[in-house]
Parts: structure tokens; sequence; C-alpha cells
């Protein structure tokens, strides 16, 4: 019985829909306000491929229920490229060969983009460790971590000619 | 992979909690931050008629210390302690530990006590709890008590919880200045569940070891050792001579060898400890 209303901001536009209490904050994305990129990979909190950004932190969206959501902040991959452009992290993946099928990568961009907020020139050991989360079948880290290490430095040369 | 139908009860406070709980007994489960429960529902491993969510329940959100203990409310998340900028310096052990919980994304919506009560004798936080000597407070509707971590750890996901209470808080004792840590772990993957983990506490030349993940509940050994030779030489005779768990996932050799290496380097790890004024 869909006897939960839930609203939430997801990526800056609130939504509202019913569903029921057993519905994870996954699949009520997906199915009920259709956003599919955010996937469902193992549905228990092992490969990381729906994370997704819930009031400012990253979290796995299997695991919690979309009734707790209620009132949230959820911002997921599509919220990355709002103008409809790539954004620089997600052109490095393209540069880099950073994934294969594609389907861990909605995953692996929000965990990217959440390490590069908090640490915005991380070793590679840290990207590594930031990224740990995540769980990539096709073509290993090498690329992945690659990406990310150079979205880190374009973005610290940007910075330090602006303010040069 | 998906769960049982369940009724939802979104509370906001305690008392509602503990109403709820004398009323639906076993047949609820507390839900805070889920990142165990959740998967167990979706595998159906259990499936409660109720979940009862302490998410907005204000009062249980606070932490800090509290006479000579880090008092933890069953609401505080695992990344805003392991975050606390006072961790380093008040309870060094967990701070050793967070890295080794799971992955960022996990801590930053699994709370302290969720781990205590599920009491996966392979956690961090139990190993933690346990070699530190720490507490659980209960509390139902009628009565409040506090258990030492010994007796409210029965067996593998088994606490000495009765259906009708609630884990308000758990306490970590502080240690005195001269006390010093050591934490070593050993998982098959990075954020696993620990085959073996080792905490292990110098005061002088009095020594707390403690393992994780080798048998149902955490295992604490006290003994006096006057050198590293001398507790090394323990931890070999303890590793030879008790009884080790053998599973699917490691044979008990493998755990010996485990206790021995991890447990001497986490005495090592205890003696060039720097203690944070």
């Amino acid at each position: 019985m869909k006897n939960h209303l839930v609203t939430l901001s997801l990526n800056g536009v609130e939504r509202e829909a019913a569903c029921e209490s057993r519905t994870t904050l996954l699949d009520f994305i997906r199915h009920d306000l259709g956003l599919t990129g955010t996937h469902a990979g193992c549905e228990h909190g092992v490969c990381g491929a729906c994370t997704v950004e819930f009031d400012g932190e990253v979290v796995r969206s299997c695991l919690m229920f979309a009734c707790q959501a209620n009132g949230a902040s959820v911002n997921t991959v599509e919220g990355i490229a709002k103008s409809g452009e790539m954004s620089d992290l997600q052109s490095a993946f393209k540069k880099y060969h950073a994934l294969q099928c594609g389907f861990c990568t909605a995953g692996f961009l929000m965990s990217a983009k959440d390490l590069l907020n908090k640490n915005p020139n991380p070793t590679e050991l840290e990207v590594r460790e930031g990224l740990s989360g995540n769980l990539c079948r096709c073509t290993g880290y090498v690329g992945i971590v690659e990406a990310v290490l150079e979205v880190a430095s374009a973005r610290a040369y940007k910075n330090g000619r602006e303010h040069a | 992979m998906k769960s049982a139908p369940f009724v939802m009860h979104q509370v906001n406070s305690q008392a509602d909690i503990l109403n709820l709980l004398d009323q639906y007994g076993d047949d609820a489960r507390i839900i805070a931050g889920g990142q165990t429960l959740v998967p167990v529902l979706a595998m159906r491993v259990a499936s409660p008629d109720h979940l009862i969510d302490i998410n907005k329940v204000i009062e249980l959100k606070n932490f800090g210390v509290s006479g000579d203990v880090l008092l933890v409310g069953s609401g505080v998340r695992q990344a805003e302690l392991e975050k606390w900028s006072d961790l380093d310096k008040t309870q060094p052990l967990l701070s050793m530990m967070f890295p080794w919980i799971a992955h960022a994304p996990i801590r930053n919506r699994g709370t302290v006590c969720g781990s205590i009560a599920h009491a996966d004798p392979s956690a961090e936080l139990v190993l933690g709890l346990a070699v530190l000597d720490g507490s659980v407070t209960l509390v139902s509707k009628k009565k409040k008590r506090i258990v030492q971590a010994k007796d409210f750890f029965l067996g593998a996901l088994q606490t000495c919880r009765q259906s009708n209470e609630f884990i308000e808080s758990v306490q970590f004792p502080i240690r005195g200045h001269d006390a010093r840590f050591g934490f070593s772990e050993y998982g098959y993957r990075h954020g696993d569940y620990a085959v073996v983990a080792v905490a292990v506490i110098q005061e002088g030349n009095s020594w707390t070891v403690g393992f994780g993940g080798v048998d149902d509940t955490v295992r604490v050994y006290k003994c006096v050792a006057n050198s590293i030779n001398e507790i090394s030489q323990f931890i070999d005779d303890l590793a030879s001579e008790t009884e080790v768990r053998e599973d699917p996932t490691a044979t008990s050799g493998l755990r010996r060898h485990l206790m021995r290496s991890l447990g001497k380097r986490a005495c090592q790890q205890a003696t060039d400890f720097r203690v944070i004024k």
C-alpha cells in the first residue's frame, strides 16, 4: 500500500510521489520519479552503483527507504551536468576510458565528485581510498583514477590562473 | 532482493520508541542507519512487521565526554564521530578503527550504536567497545540499565537486549594519559568485515589485547609484560593454545597465523604510539 507521500528536492527540483514503506530510495528515484541514471547493482550496499548525495553526504540509495527521505535534498548523476554539457569529471572519464559498460559510472561520478569537493588535491592513494566503495567489473580502476587526478590538477591550475 | 512489507513508524521522541517497543516487542525492529538492517530485510533474513525509524529523534544525536567516558547516543552516525576533532585525543583507538569500517558512504549513514546492536564479532566497533571495557545503556518503558560489554555480547549477532529494550547510548571509557593504543586488521577486501582484527591497549607494563573475528564474541585478554618480546610470546602462546573459529572464509590455521602477525604489529604500534596532549 502506497501510504507514504514523499516530497523531496531532486537535483534542485521539488518532486513528490507516493510509495510503500519498503520502497528503497533507489527504486523511488528510478521507478516513481523516473530518473534512471542511478543504477541498481547489488542492492545490498556492496557495489556503490546507486550512490547519491543525500543532504550533502554521499550514501547508498539502496540502503535507505524512500519514506526516510521526506523533506531531504537529493542529488543524482543527472544533476552533475545540468546544462546538458558534460562536466569536467564526465569529460575526463571519457578521455581516460574510465568506463566500458557504464553500469558503475553513475556511482563513481557521485563518489568522485564528493571526493574532490572534500579534498580538491588528492594523492593517487587518496583517490583509490575515496573510490574504494565503488566496484567496476570492466575496466579496472587505472583509467578512473587517472581521470579524477587530471580533474583535480586541471581545477587547481584553473584556480591558480584565476587568482594570479 | 526487496523487503517484505512492513509498517514504518517515524517517531520524534524516545518516549514514542519505548511505547512502540512495549507494544510490538519482537515484531518490531529499530532502524537508525540501516546499513546492515536494510540488506538483511532485502534478503529476507528478517521480516519484522514494524520498523521504528529513530532518525528524527533529536535527543539521540548527542555525543561527547561525560565524566570519564565518551558517550555516544544512538542517533550518532559513524562519520560524525570519525570527523570529530577531539577523537584523536579522547579515543585514539576508535580513531584508528574508523578507516577500516566499510566505506565512507556507509559510515555517512551507519550509526555507532547500530554496529554495537548488530553485534557482529568481526565488527571493529564491537571490538573497540569490548577491549575498552565499555558499556551499553538499555532503556525500556519500565527501567533503565547499564550493561558492561562483556555481558552485553552473548554470541554472534546475539546480545542481552530484551525485546522491549532500546539502546539509548554506548559508553567508551577514556583511558589515562599514559595509555597507548594499537590496531591491526586483515580482511579480503578493504572495507569488508575482518577475518581477524586486533586491538591493543598498553598502560605501563599492563597490556589488554582484544581479538575480533576468531570466535562468536570478541576475546579480551590481559597480561603483564615488560618488553615487546614478552608480549609477543604471550600472543604466540595464546594463538597456539586457544580454540579458534574455522569457517569457509578462513581456516583456524590462517586465523592463528593472523592472531600472531597482526597481534605483534598492533603491540609494536602501541609501543610506538605518540600520546597527544
